[in-house]
């Protein structure tokens, strides 16, 4: 890409909200920061940036809040949050309403990169595809053929059940988005399929990392976000 | 006085009450006709007159339909007093006769008077234990409302204590994080960058490293503080066991790429009820422990398995095991001794992982493995979970 990609950090506390801006930087990203709810929004509508980084823990106004009005919008830009710890259901709750992906203070540099590379391409993908879903998806030596209806691994075919292929299925068109548990229960087994838990839906996934032979510790295709959800790698 | 008569009348009515119904009722009526009778041979004696001994007997009657229960006795009372008035006293005494004009009426008004007289007593008698009944449960709602709001009042003081206390500690965890975050978030930013010259880099390690561990006793400190005296309940869910345990490697990788550390899953797919990032914690203080003081680089595995309704944690190493000392101290449920920079941290991050296990109703133990190193082992009530 010869053109920077612009991102925008809504984070209100000066020293974390600095060093994103310079690890973003060096990594060749331009970058635009706000302190504020109100302050990030106008400079959303001014700038255009490529992808946001939103902290739901702002001074005047709810996080969720802004993500709605940027979910509104026409525009699809990726938007990643910034979260406390300990506040799973505000995740789950940003995740359902759009947001790509999520990291928790304390965070890493090289994990926010990561995840910010992850949220990129994948809007890149989302603007080139215009909509139309792939036949075949390839992640490492890992290929879902969704017209066959075929998972190879390494050149070999892998039987998988109905609901496990769905679920795989699901996840790769997705792949470097984060998936609520809800979200998957809802498109596997129906508004209510899941019955409240999501045991059924937990106990497949383990199914499908053994015959992935997936380590969970080390995972090559589906990374677990822990009391969330489910994302496929894809690179 | 009045006291008296009100303290002799409860008497004899509580004693009274301890006869069974139907021989008191009799007892009564038999009573109260003999006096009529007795009173009415005085009178007879005196005035001549017939009429008084209806009065007598009526008022007998009067006093039996108040003093019994039922209608019957009352009603008895009342044909029985005019059988005697009619032979006792009464011309011709000492004989039934209805010869006299008039007197069939006089008789039969008696009657139907001390029917009507039984019938009102009875009714103002069911009035009264209506009343008596009412007010028992008008009591006993108002206590029972007392005692509802008296818990109410608890329940709600208790919440609002948890609620600050969640509310402190959220603060406190949400003002200590955030400047840790940052510390190491710009330290690893000048690692990355070009300008900082080689002899700065290992300060900047240096510092890296401390505010990382920071993090990690900010952490433990938290949590203990959390679980150590159960006010504030584990946010227990089901969950898979597996994926904390890949959770808590990834994040013990993150802070020592170096170190190799093998998960060993079984088969047994463990789901159950836990506080996973409490649980995600102990995993991540047994594997920092082991990676830190055992000596041992290559050969850390965490292995996962069920064990009737245990599911089993497990972390070994194969350094150079632990201390007696140690070992007695964990055994014990003791702080550990801090003395010396190889076991700093480590009394800490191990007591914290021994509060959490706890706190869940699981076991904790600790041992050296008879070929070398040490075991951690802790396991979680699985029972009734496939």
């Amino acid at each position: 890409m010869s053109e920077k990609q612009t991102i925008l950090i809504i984070e209100d506390d000066r020293a974390i909200s600095n060093f994103i801006s310079r690890a973003l930087a060096t990594n060749e990203y331009r970058t635009i920061s706000a302190f504020t709810g109100k302050e990030g929004l106008s400079l959303f509508f001014s700038h255009g940036p490529d992808l946001v980084l939103l902290d739901l823990g702002l001074p005047d106004m709810d996080g969720l809040e802004i993500l709605t009005q940027l979910r509104d919008l026409p525009r699809e830009v990726p938007i990643i949050i910034i979260s406390a710890r300990d506040r799973e259901s505000e995740k789950v709750r940003a995740l359902d309403m759009g947001a790509d992906d999520y990291v928790v203070k304390p965070f890493g540099v090289s994990e926010l990169l990561a995840r910010i590379r992850s949220a990129l391409r994948r809007a890149e993908r989302m603007k080139l595809s215009q909509g139309i879903q792939r036949d075949i998806y390839q992640i490492k030596d890992l290929t879902i053929d969704l017209a066959k209806h075929q998972i190879l691994l390494d050149g070999e075919e892998i039987h998988f059940t109905q609901n496990e292929f769905k679920i795989i299925e699901l996840l790769a068109i997705h792949a470097g988005k984060v998936l609520t548990y809800d979200f998957i229960l809802e498109h596997i087994w129906g508004p209510y399929g899941g019955s409240g838990s999501n045991q059924i839906l937990r106990v497949n996934m383990a199914n499908i990392r053994r015959k992935l032979k997936e380590n969970p510790s080390d995972p090559k295709y589906i990374h677990t976000e822990l009391g969330i959800g489910y994302r496929m790698l894809d690179d | 006085m009045l006291q008296h008569l009100k303290d002799l009348y409860h008497w004899v009515d509580v004693q009274g009450h301890r006869i069974p119904a139907i021989p008191r009722n009799l007892g009564i009526t038999a009573l109260f006709l003999c006096a009529a009778y007795w009173a009415s041979s005085i009178l007879i004696t005196h005035t001549g007159g017939e009429n008084n001994s209806a009065l007598v007997f009526v008022l007998a009657v009067s006093l039996i339909s108040l003093l019994t229960s039922g209608y019957v006795y009352g009603i008895a009372a009342s044909i029985i007093g005019a059988l005697f008035i009619n032979i006792y006293f009464m011309e011709p005494y000492d004989a039934f006769s209805l010869s006299r004009t008039g007197y069939p009426v006089a008789m039969l008004s008696m009657v139907a008077i001390s029917c009507v007289i039984c019938a009102l007593t009875a009714r103002v008698k069911k009035q009264a234990t209506e009343a008596v009944r009412r007010e028992k449960n008008a009591r006993a709602l108002y206590e029972q409302n007392e005692k509802l709001n008296a818990e109410k009042t608890a329940i709600q003081l208790q919440s609002d204590r948890v609620a600050i206390r969640e509310n402190i500690l959220r603060a406190v965890s949400h003002d200590l994080r955030t400047p840790l975050t940052s510390i190491s978030g710009a330290v690893a930013v000048l690692l990355a960058s070009p300008e900082v010259s080689p002899k700065n880099i290992s300060m900047l390690n240096d510092i890296k490293q401390d505010a990382d561990g920071l993090i990690v006793m900010v952490e433990n400190l938290l949590s203990v503080t959390r679980v150590q005296d159960g006010t504030i309940p584990l946010k227990k869910r089901e969950e898979m066991l597996e994926e904390v345990a890949g959770d808590a490697l990834l994040t013990t990788r993150r802070r020592f790429p170096d170190f190799h550390v093998e998960l060993d899953l079984s088969e047994d797919i463990l789901y159950l009820p836990m506080d996973p990032l409490l649980i995600k914690q102990v995993i991540v203080n047994l594997l920092e422990n082991a990676i830190r003081h055992s000596g041992d680089r290559d050969h850390i595995t965490l292995r996962l398995y069920r064990q009737e309704d245990w599911a089993v944690v497990e972390v070994r190493d194969q350094g150079h095991g632990l201390s007696p000392e140690v070992l007695q101290a964990i055994q014990a449920g003791q702080a550990m001794p801090l003395s010396g920079d190889a076991t700093r941290g480590m009394g800490i991050g191990l007591s914290v992982c021994q509060s959490i296990i706890q706190a869940h109703g699981g076991f904790f133990t600790a041992g050296n493995h008879p070929s070398g190193g040490a075991v951690f082992r802790f396991g979680l009530s699985a029972a009734g979970t496939a």
